[in-house]
Order: structure tokens, then sequence, then C-alpha cells
């Protein structure tokens, strides 16, 4: 299943293309769990149909971008420190 | 002190605003995504009655109620006055009330606190399980916390703090907040718990009494939980938490319970803020890990939406912060005649009047309003005469585009306390919450000669003798004008 996703940036420039990058996405699949958030290791691209999920930019202060990318989340990232999960 | 009839929950504060025509029924379903914020929304920029909202999508059972306290009618029914009482009067009341003697809350046991009809521990707490609304469209995330009390006690004074702190659902268990370093949650958690790596428990309650949200809204030193019972005139029923000491109001709608992360911070915002923008951007902050969640049956979640005014955010912090001001200066024998800040200023403008009793006097206002803890939330104060009334802009308007010298009037006070939401800061201002303030003196100098330098206010009041203001006004509709209300 294709699943959308969203994320916050100051800069455009945080979506570097061609390498493993860590980022915060939202998912906005439909549902009880829309806008919650997972820490994420990925790869983006500019190019829509690179990958299969796509993901929405919206800049730091909640502006939508018109720029669209598609993303490949390859594992989650658990930044919780052990004492607190 | 006669006997006060305020509504003492959530639920009695709906019935009473919708008997007084000032909040409707909605009974068609609303979306909690967006749709719920941008009837709140409207309603607060109209000044429409609060919407209550029965039917939410995806969340039977659950109900919004919205806009709280956005106007002056519905603070008047929030403290049992009549809802056309005037702002005076109702600023009157309030600090007739709270400079009466401390009511101390009772801890009620848990069969008889609603909050706890349902409660979900362990793998059950979810966030999602209750309807978190996006409240406005390109918000961080759904806020959880937007007219609630953060409670939490110090580790070492013991004492118990109900504060306003903004709440974003992050993930199913975790929430992240605006916390700023000059408040009381602020300072305990970088004195004593982030040193010691140690979590700081919390609980937040939402749905509350509206005299309960004013006190956890107010910049008052007395305790919420006193406050509570000062503003109302009986004690606040208190109930234990499931999972921590805490102890929380018992007629809430939902309480969430946790601990929070001093020395792991998530990423918060933005939001629609009171000042009317979205000024804070994204950035790491203070992260609440939910350990409980616990709820009425057919719970009701407040929702207050800040933006441009007017909404709760200025309106009710306008009133409380002004009236506590007022305090402070009396306490200090300083001759004010009122304070005022009109909720359009979004809580920036204090307006103090006072008798010009002294050279310095408004310099000495200045100072101990900006030094005072209060000092963060405003930049401006204004101060005028005992003949300018405060709460009339056209008055105040005039006399400082008349009487304020704009070389010698306007005083300027660098390198201060300031909060990361001000507008006009610059981004480095923003980061380290560094104020600027400004006082603009519309007194005239008391060494001035008030016959021969002191200029002479042209009004009807002012330049008529008393018996022409009388024929005048009495043969008004006469001379064939409509009655002055």
């Amino acid at each position: 299943m294709k699943n959308m996703w969203e994320v916050f940036v100051m800069d455009m420039s945080e979506l570097a293309e061609g390498k493993d990058i860590e980022l915060s996405i939202r998912t906005l699949n439909p549902g009880l769990h829309k806008y919650t958030y997972k820490r994420v290791k990925c790869q983006v691209s500019a190019k829509q149909d690179k990958f299969s999920d796509s993901l929405q930019v919206r800049m730091g202060r909640g502006q939508l971008s018109a720029s669209k990318f598609s993303i490949k989340v390859l594992e989650e990232v658990e930044r919780m420190p052990e004492k607190y999960r | 002190m006669s006997k006060i009839s305020a509504p003492k929950s959530n639920r009695e504060f709906i019935e009473a605003c919708v008997k007084a025509g000032d909040a409707v029924r909605i009974k068609q379903e609303v979306d909690w995504e967006n749709e719920a914020g941008a009837i709140v929304r409207r309603a607060c920029e109209l000044a429409a009655p609060a919407p209550f909202m029965e039917k939410i999508k995806d969340y039977p059972g659950f109900s919004y109620f919205g806009a709280p306290l956005s106007t002056y009618r519905r603070m008047a029914i929030s403290l049992g006055m009549d809802p056309a009482s005037s702002l005076p009067d109702i600023g009157k009341e309030y600090l007739k009330r709270t400079n009466s003697e401390p009511i101390a809350p009772v801890l009620v046991d848990k069969k008889d606190a609603p909050c706890k009809e349902n409660i979900l521990m362990g793998k059950d707490v979810d966030l999602c399980k209750l309807p978190v609304p996006l409240v406005h469209d390109g918000d961080g995330g759904r806020y959880v916390g937007t007219w609630h009390a953060v409670v939490t006690k110090h580790p070492v004074r013991g004492d118990v703090n109900w504060g306003m702190y903004r709440q974003m659902m992050f993930d199913s268990r975790t929430m992240s907040g605006a916390v700023f370093p000059f408040s009381d949650l602020g300072k305990a958690l970088s004195e004593y718990y982030l040193p010691r790596g140690e979590s700081c428990p919390f609980a937040t309650a939402i749905g509350l009494s509206p005299l309960a949200a004013m006190a956890a809204c107010a910049p008052s030193p007395i305790p919420e939980p006193e406050l509570v019972g000062m503003l109302s005139g009986e004690p606040a029923r208190l109930v234990k938490c499931e999972t921590n000491d805490l102890e929380v109001p018992a007629d809430a709608e939902i309480i969430i319970e946790g601990e929070i992360c001093p020395d792991y911070k998530v990423e918060e915002g933005p939001f629609g803020e009171y000042t009317g923008y979205r000024t804070s951007p994204r950035d790491f902050r203070v992260t609440f890990r939910v350990n409980c969640i616990t709820y009425r049956n057919n719970a009701t979640m407040t929702i207050s939406n800040m933006g441009v005014p007017q909404d709760e955010g200025q309106l009710l912090r306008s009133f409380s912060l002004g009236l506590e001001l007022e305090k402070l200066l009396r306490s200090q024998g300083i001759p004010v005649t009122g304070v005022y800040m009109h909720p359009r200023s979004t809580h920036h403008m204090m307006i103090v009047g006072v008798k010009p009793a002294y050279s310095g006097i408004a310099q000495q206002i200045a100072q101990l309003a900006f030094g005072s803890k209060l000092g963060p939330w405003f930049h401006m104060v204004m101060v005028v005469d005992d003949q300018t009334d405060i709460f009339n802009w056209d008055e105040v308007y005039h006399a400082f585009c008349t009487r304020c010298h704009p070389a010698n009037g306007i005083h300027i006070y660098k390198n201060t306390t300031g909060t990361p939401l001000y507008p006009y800061a610059t981004p480095h201002e923003r980061k380290y919450s560094i104020g600027s303030k400004v006082l603009f003196d519309c007194l005239w100098p008391v060494d001035w000669d008030k016959i021969n330098d002191v200029p002479t206010l042209v009004s009807f009041k002012n330049v008529y003798p008393k018996d022409i203001q009388e024929k005048v006004m009495n043969n008004w509709t006469a001379y064939g004008y409509p009655e002055v209300k």
C-alpha cells in the first residue's frame, strides 16, 4: 500500500537526495492515527515516482511547499532514552 | 461573602451558556481535522456564541466545547454573574474574591470522581483514542492541550502548579509542549530535574470548570487549587492520580498522567498563537511521556483556537494580567485608579491610570511591572492620569497622541526577558527569550505650572458649566437627536 507522509523543514536542503537521512515524518494516511509522528531513516527523491510512498513538505511555520517528494522508509529510529520507554 | 453560584464543572458551564444564549449546540457531525477548529476560530472572530459540538467524526460519545471564555459575557457567566455585567464590574468581583481568605481544596474518593469513569493503562494507552483536534491547518500536530491545566508539584518546596502549557500529540504516547524557561515549570525543570536526569510527574486536566481554567491561566501567586476555591466560593474537589501522587480536578473531563523527560526533547509546533501569528517555528521542546488516561463518560474536550483577536488567550490573559498588576501596584502604595489591557493588544500593552502624585511615578510603575513575574508577557506600559478612562480606548489614544512627549515620554528598556512568541522580535531574541520594553508616559510633568503650563482639555464634560451640560443633555432629543444610550 502506498503511504502518505509529511515532513516539516526549515530549509529544503534538509531533504538531501541520494543518501540515507533521518527525518521526523507524520502519517497522512486516513484514520485515528493521522498526524502522528515517527522518526525514521529514509531516502527521499524529488522524483515522485522514484519511491512508492509520497512525501509532502511544509516549512517551519506550516507553509505548504509546492515541492512534492517520494520517500522510502528504511527503518524506524528510536531516539527515546531507554529509561523513558 | 454572599453565596456564589458559579458553574462548578465544564458541563454546568455549558448548560449556563446555552441557557443565556452564549453557546450553541451543534448537532451535525463535525470533523476533528480542521472543521472543528475553523468553527471555533470563526466564532472567536465574530464574538459569536461558543460552539458545543455534540458529534465528532470517528469519535462517537465525545464532544467538543470551543471558545469557552472568549467573551466578557461568558467570563461573567463563569463567575456566576449577570452575563451583561460590565468589564469594570467583572474586574471588581475578581479582585474581591481573590483578595478574600484562601479556600483549601478537598480530596475526594475515586468513586466520587467522574474523571475516573474510564481508565486506560499500559498497552491501552493511546492518545488517538481521544478526539484530539487539528486546530489550524498547517499546525505541527493535533493539539491535546489548548484549554487545560498541566499539574505539577515542586520536588522540594511541594507547591502545586497548574499551568496552561500547550501540548501537541507527537505519537500515541508522547506529547511535546512549549514551556518557557521563566515559567514555574520551566524553572523547576532546569533547576532540579535536568541536572539530576530525573523525570517530572505531570497530569494534564482537560475540560475543567471555567474557574479552574481561569486559575490555570492567571499569573497569581496564590496556588491554583486555592485560587479556584476563592473564585468559586467553595473548595475545589480534587482526586489522586492513578500513577503518581499528583491531585487533579475530580470533575474534569479528561486526565492524562505521565512524566516529563527533561533530557529528551522532540519536535513541537508550529501552532497558531495568541499574538495572531505563527511566530515560533517548529523546534525541539519539552517531552511529556503518557502513562495513563482517564476520562468521563461522554467526555467533552475543550478547544481554544488562538489567532487574531479575540479568543480567550487574549481576553482572559489580558484580564488577569491587568488585575494582578493592579494588586501589585496597590501593594506598593502607588495611587493607581485602575489597570487595563485591551484584549486586542494581544496582552502586550498595559494601560495604567494613576494620580500623578510625584515625579517619576510612570517610571516607577513601568519598572515594577516589567520587573515582576508578570513582566515577560507584555512589552508596553502606557501610563495615563486619573482623569482618563482607561477602559475607553478613544480617551487613552487621545492622551497618548497628545501628552506623550516624543523625546521625554518614551522610555526604552533593552535586554529584558521576552518570549519566543513576540512577532516583532528578531530570530536571535526569540531563540533566547530576549525582550525589549517601552514605557509611554502620558502624564503632564509635575513641575509644569497647572495654570500656565498644562493645556486645558477641551471636551463637553470639561469646558461647560454643569448647568449647561445638564440642559443640553436633557434637551438632546428635543433638539432632534436620537436618545444616547
